[in-house]
């Protein structure tokens, strides 16, 4: 049966403390890891982003060392990068819409009411384990298919220039690739919808871009998400277009990043539940 | 203790909470009354700060809801009962609604026990019933031992024995000094649980009273009498002080019942054809308060005549 409860005149159970954001922040983990999407994401993002690497370093070896590809072999070593986005893509989206998709914004905003709170635990979740899955993905990628460029004899060394940049990086612009979905699945609170602006924009649009003429179309390409973002995450970035430099690229992606998703939380605070 | 004031909610051009002043008090069950589309849902989302009010205000024991430092211990609610991930399992759900609140983890495996899901908790809800996702709603509602329940429409789903135990649970909630909002369209189910009522139509006020004035007012019983002199019938119905009304060939009367009628036309003398008690059901009443706010009817205009005859 119930059991009954004094009306003290706090209106709070007695002895226990107020929470915080820190009680937002550990349900918004909770939240996170118990859904499966999750953990296939972030176990996909993975397999593909270190497995692709080891094995286009596997398979491409001979022709890199021969030279065959006109690429630096230090690009080869973020080749899985390429999939790797699009997993973070996938869970900045979810995050949100996930929860739009199914009416839970509804208890989680009844839970917190201060939406800022939420949102902001939401980022810190999807960006802090998409920074460490994307460093883990990248070092264990480097790891394998370095081992494979090195019996080629065109191996590239930790300590050589941009490696340990490149593989920070990649934890960076994952953890930012992120952001950006979850501002663009506030804007348009649909899974689908979200994943295919985000693709379209970092990935479609981003490359389709080089093909604009002139100066300024040369521009739009470095500024695209994707590119500006990119930059940061490669040893060395494939030929075919030019591209800003790893810092400026990145900081202009993270701008990119926060203003999608300032437009979004300032929606989210207008909107009805 | 909730209380709203000239709550008002539009959606464009369509007004679907006009003006709604009500107070909800501890204590006792108070019934949330209307047919579909009368705006019940809009405004517990608005008690619940989830929907921003066009105007007017609504306070939760003194203060918005958004204002709470933490909402789930002061107010627990049911508002739909599909309100969540369907690939999570029960007892996640709770989880991370406890942690949100610091709401202590053995309160998870108590509400469960009490809602009767303990053998399904580590289930994913997406499998679960109707009636079964209705009892996490309400496993939800309890987490916090809230001294305010807001419940929108508790019992759709539910099996018999399920509405069984949410009648006696508001009943409990509200024996225990709790303030209980519940839900519903349906009248007959109004009936048993709610001490009070708060009756909408089309987001307008149609009643705000104690069930058992409501039951006075709208479910008011009278007796038809017929008679070859129906005006010296009347006449003498009047003279000791009843209630008299014509309708054609027919008098209702109130204020004795149909023995002491009876005995008094007999003992004048008088031939009586018809004598007969028409009581309406609390049903037909709420029929015929909502008639012309029905926002979806099925067809016929005149939802119940026999009611609408009694007023």
């Amino acid at each position: 049966m119930i059991d009954t409860v004094s009306l003290d005149p706090a209106r709070h159970v007695p002895g226990v403390r107020q929470p915080g954001f820190g009680n937002t922040l550990q349900a918004e983990w909770l939240k996170f890891w118990t859904v499966r999407s999750t953990r296939w994401s972030v176990g996909l993002l993975f397999l593909l982003g270190a497995g692709l690497t080891t094995l286009v370093c596997w398979a491409a070896a001979g022709e890199i060392a021969g030279g065959g590809t006109r690429e630096s072999p230090a690009s080869f070593l973020t080749w899985g990068l390429l999939f790797s986005q699009l997993t973070a893509l996938a869970l900045g989206a979810l995050v949100i819409t996930s929860e739009y998709g199914t009416g839970m914004i509804r208890a989680s905003f009844a839970a917190v009411p201060r939406r800022g709170a939420v949102l902001a635990a939401k980022a810190l979740v999807v960006s802090g384990t998409l920074f460490v899955a994307g460093l883990v993905t990248a070092a264990v990628g480097y790891l394998g298919g370095d081992w494979f460029l090195d019996r080629e004899g065109v191996g590239v060394p930790l300590s050589e220039d941009g490696v340990l940049r490149a593989l920070l990086g990649n934890g960076l612009y994952l953890a930012g690739l992120g952001l950006f979905a979850l501002g663009l699945g506030l804007l348009v609170r649909h899974t689908a919808a979200a994943l295919t602006i985000g693709m379209a924009l970092v990935l479609v649009v981003s490359n389709l871009a080089y093909a604009l003429p002139g100066t300024w179309g040369e521009w739009v390409a470095k500024l695209m998400p994707g590119n500006a973002g990119g930059a940061v995450a490669q040893v060395v970035p494939f030929s075919g277009g030019g591209v800003l430099s790893p810092w400026t690229g990145f900081s202009v992606f993270a701008a990119e990043a926060a203003l999608v998703l300032a437009i979004g939380y300032l929606t989210l605070r207008r909107r009805d539940a | 203790m909730i209380v709203a004031r000239g709550l008002t909610k539009t959606y464009g051009p369509k007004v679907a909470v006009d003006g709604l002043s009500f107070t909800v008090e501890p204590g006792r069950v108070t019934g949330f009354l209307g047919p579909n589309g009368a705006g019940k849902s809009t405004t517990m989302r608005m008690v619940l700060g989830l929907d921003r009010p066009t105007a007017g205000t609504v306070t939760v024991n003194g203060r918005s809801y958004a204002d709470s430092p933490a909402p789930l211990r002061e107010v627990g609610a049911l508002l739909e009962a599909r309100a969540l991930h369907p690939g999570r399992t029960a007892r996640n759900h709770l989880r991370w609604l406890a942690a949100s609140n610091g709401i202590p983890r053995t309160r998870i495996d108590e509400v469960l026990d009490l809602v009767g899901l303990s053998s399904v908790a580590d289930q994913r809800v997406g499998r679960f019933s109707l009636g079964m996702g209705q009892r996490l709603g309400i496993a939800v509602a309890l987490l916090g031992e809230p001294p305010v329940v807001v419940l929108d429409e508790p019992v759709n789903g539910l099996d018999p024995e399920g509405i069984r135990w949410v009648r006696t649970l508001g009943r409990d909630l509200a024996g225990q000094g709790r303030t209980v909002l519940v839900s519903s369209h349906l009248m007959s189910e109004m009936a048993l649980t709610a001490d009070h009522l708060v009756v909408v139509g089309r987001g307008r006020m149609l009643a705000d009273c104690s069930m058992a004035q409501f039951i006075a007012d709208h479910a008011a019983s009278y007796v038809r009498v017929r008679s070859p002199r129906t005006a010296d019938v009347a006449t003498l119905l009047r003279q000791r002080g009843l209630d008299v009304e014509r309708h054609g060939e027919e008098l209702r009367v109130q204020g004795l019942d149909a023995a002491g009628i009876g005995e008094l036309v007999g003992t004048a003398g008088l031939h009586l054809h018809e004598l007969t008690l028409v009581r309406s059901s609390l049903e037909d009443a709420f029929m015929t308060l909502t008639a012309d706010s029905v926002e979806y009817s099925a067809g016929s205009a005149s939802a119940a005549p026999e009611a609408q005859a009694t007023r």
